[in-house]
């Protein structure tokens, strides 16, 4: 990408603010995401929480879903609890991020985008604990909010970005490669540069520029490589961006699993084969989440206390 | 040991005689001969197997059945006729969907653009423990449907084979019920089938003409040796029940039964994990194989 339509995107990306309709929550949580989980009080995520009704329906309905045990979660504070406060914090930007993309402009179906990114967060998660990487729940966010870059294609490039996904899906070919040839760059890069506009740390910024190519960076952070690894293992697990890619991986080849091994010998003891069975049965109750948090049309506010 | 599992598992189990030290003999004779191991929580499973032929045979208990294992009984065929109680599997065509657009997709055309470098257009697939014969006949089934498509001007064939006789024989009989057919489309049905009657359908000459059927013991390595030129082999749900050192000798033979770009398929939940490191784990879709590099690619980094 040259530096001229770098400088445009950036501006494009300042429009983002008055174009979508960012929830109000957004804001005083990205201050909180860039604090350390410590200095972080219950009461004032409770509170953030409970301003935004739908969010708060949102943060419920995940607490009850199956992938978090199915808890009796009646109010917002037992439903935070239940979630960890590390969890609430990369969820509730996963919730307000579902807003930023007014309702006409998903180009992905909504349902593909929220499977692929929770997918990819579980994953990035557990593969993070199974290298005993130290902190499994930052792998998480990481894994979430990789395809940020679906959001500003989405809101400032609709048509050409629908174009992209037609041709990706008519030809089977992964949805970067096409962007880059319609587009000139990719949702990596608009990603990166959202990253980098909401002041999300340098990790987040990495893994969200680089998930498709960690050679990008002279020195890929554990980050970024393992979202790359996830995405890879999601889109071949039919948790991809709602159609199908013809390929073959070869993980074990892959230069991020390369980066990964020399960091983390404790990779060396991982089974592929095995473990990509693993998240499988993980992958269905992700999609049962998506659809009881997600696919429901209409949001009953809960009483919050 | 064999008391607790007897007990855990009463309805599989000739109770009163699961404590029996003959039946820990038989499992050491069946792991010798076929390299298939009955580990503690599996020895259930031979003593319920057992029992069936000791039915037949009217042994009254696991030391007399033994007698007929001996040289002094009926050794080699009383073997052969147990090991056909063991190897018992039920499984039903177009099983894994995944796998076999994973070789429209991916597989064959790799296989054939290297092929087609050489000049040799004849292909050779193996479904190593074939059972009653689901997984070869849906192969076929499948090539079939390419020969118009990406394979026209190849020639395929398909070798099957299983340790256990019944199946074989099933096999090559190609009678199949509705639970065989499950999966299998009303368009493949009236293409490769006709109707027998009693609700059941057998192959056509034309899909029975696609498959050689034969006996083959995976331990036995002077037969193994001789398989060669193999593009892909299927060994789907039968190293499961192997010990480490036979799983890693049958591996080590499909190796070199595999021409260098060609692929192993295993069952779904199957891993090479700690037995083997020669293969290369690659994804799919739906579904993963094993892939045994080519000169020209080994290092090379992913492929699409």
């Amino acid at each position: 990408m040259n530096a001229k339509l770098q400088a445009q995107l950036q501006t494009q990306i300042m429009k983002l603010d008055s174009i979508s309709t960012a929830p109000a929550i957004l804001k005083p949580l990205l201050d909180m995401l860039r604090r350390p989980s410590e200095d972080i009080k219950v009461e004032k995520v409770v509170e953030l929480v409970s301003c935004d009704g739908a969010i708060a329906a949102q943060c419920l309905r995940l607490a009850n879903s199956p992938l978090f045990g199915r808890r009796e979660t009646e109010t917002v504070r037992s439903a935070i609890m239940a979630l960890g406060l590390e969890r609430v914090r990369s969820m509730l930007l996963g919730l307000c991020m579902n807003r930023v993309i007014p309702q006409d402009k998903w180009v992905i179906e909504p349902d593909a985008f929220w499977r692929h990114s929770l997918g990819c967060a579980l994953v990035t998660q557990r593969m993070a604990q199974k290298m005993e990487y130290p902190e499994p729940e930052k792998a998480y966010l990481a894994g979430l909010l990789h395809d940020l870059g679906f959001l500003v294609n989405s809101v400032l490039y609709n048509l050409e970005f629908r174009k992209c996904l037609r041709r990706a899906s008519e030809e089977h070919t992964p949805l970067h490669v096409v962007e880059e040839q319609v587009l000139g760059f990719t949702h990596c890069e608009t990603g990166q540069m959202l990253c980098e506009h909401w002041g999300l740390s340098k990790e987040m910024k990495e893994s969200a520029g680089c998930h498709h190519d960690v050679r990008l960076l002279a020195s890929a952070g554990p980050l970024a490589c393992l979202v790359h690894l996830s995405d890879l293992l999601c889109r071949m697990r039919y948790l991809g961006y709602g159609y199908e890619e013809i390929m073959g991986v070869d993980l074990g080849e892959d230069a991020a699993w390369q980066i990964l091994i020399g960091a983390y010998p404790a990779l060396n003891q991982m089974d592929m084969a095995r473990f990509t069975l693993d998240i499988e049965g993980a992958m269905d109750q992700i999609v049962a989440t998506v659809d009881s948090v997600f696919g429901a049309k209409t949001i009953a506010v809960p009483a919050t206390s | 040991m064999a008391i607790e599992i007897a007990r855990a598992k009463p309805a599989a189990s000739t109770d009163s005689n699961a404590d029996d030290p003959a039946f820990l003999k038989i499992r050491d004779l069946i792991y010798g001969t076929s390299g298939i191991y009955h580990s503690a929580e599996k020895l259930y499973l031979l003593i319920s197997r057992c029992a069936r032929r000791m039915l037949a045979l009217g042994a009254a208990s696991p030391a007399e059945y033994l007698e007929h294992l001996t040289p002094r009984g009926n050794r080699t065929a009383e073997l052969r006729l147990l090991l056909n109680e063991i190897t018992i599997g039920e499984t039903y065509m177009f099983r894994h969907p995944a796998q076999l657009d994973a070789l429209r997709n991916v597989i064959l055309p790799q296989i054939l653009q290297l092929k087609n470098f050489v000049g040799l257009k004849r292909l050779r697939f193996w479904c190593a423990g074939c059972s009653t014969g689901e997984e070869p006949h849906t192969l076929a089934m499948f090539l079939l449907e390419e020969k118009e498509k990406m394979l026209g001007g190849w020639t395929w064939d398909i070798l099957a084979t299983d340790l256990n006789d019944n199946s074989l024989q099933t096999a090559r009989d190609g009678i199949y019920g509705e639970y065989a057919l499950r999966n299998t489309s009303a368009i493949m049905r009236r293409k490769y089938f006709k109707d027998v009657g009693d609700k059941k359908l057998q192959v056509n000459d034309l899909l029975k003409s696609q498959v050689h059927f034969d006996r083959l013991n995976l331990s036995d390595d002077s037969k193994m040796v001789l398989q060669k030129g193999l593009d892909v082999i299927f060994c789907c749900n039968v190293l499961i029940y192997f010990d480490l050192a036979s799983k890693r000798r049958v591996v080590q033979h499909f190796y070199s039964n595999l021409l260098p770009g060609g692929y192993l398929f295993l069952g779904h939940a199957e891993s090479l994990f700690q037995v083997d490191e020669s293969f290369r784990l690659v994804h799919f879709p739906g579904t993963t194989a094993y892939w045994k590099p080519t000169a020209a690619t080994a290092g090379e980094g992913k492929r699409k």
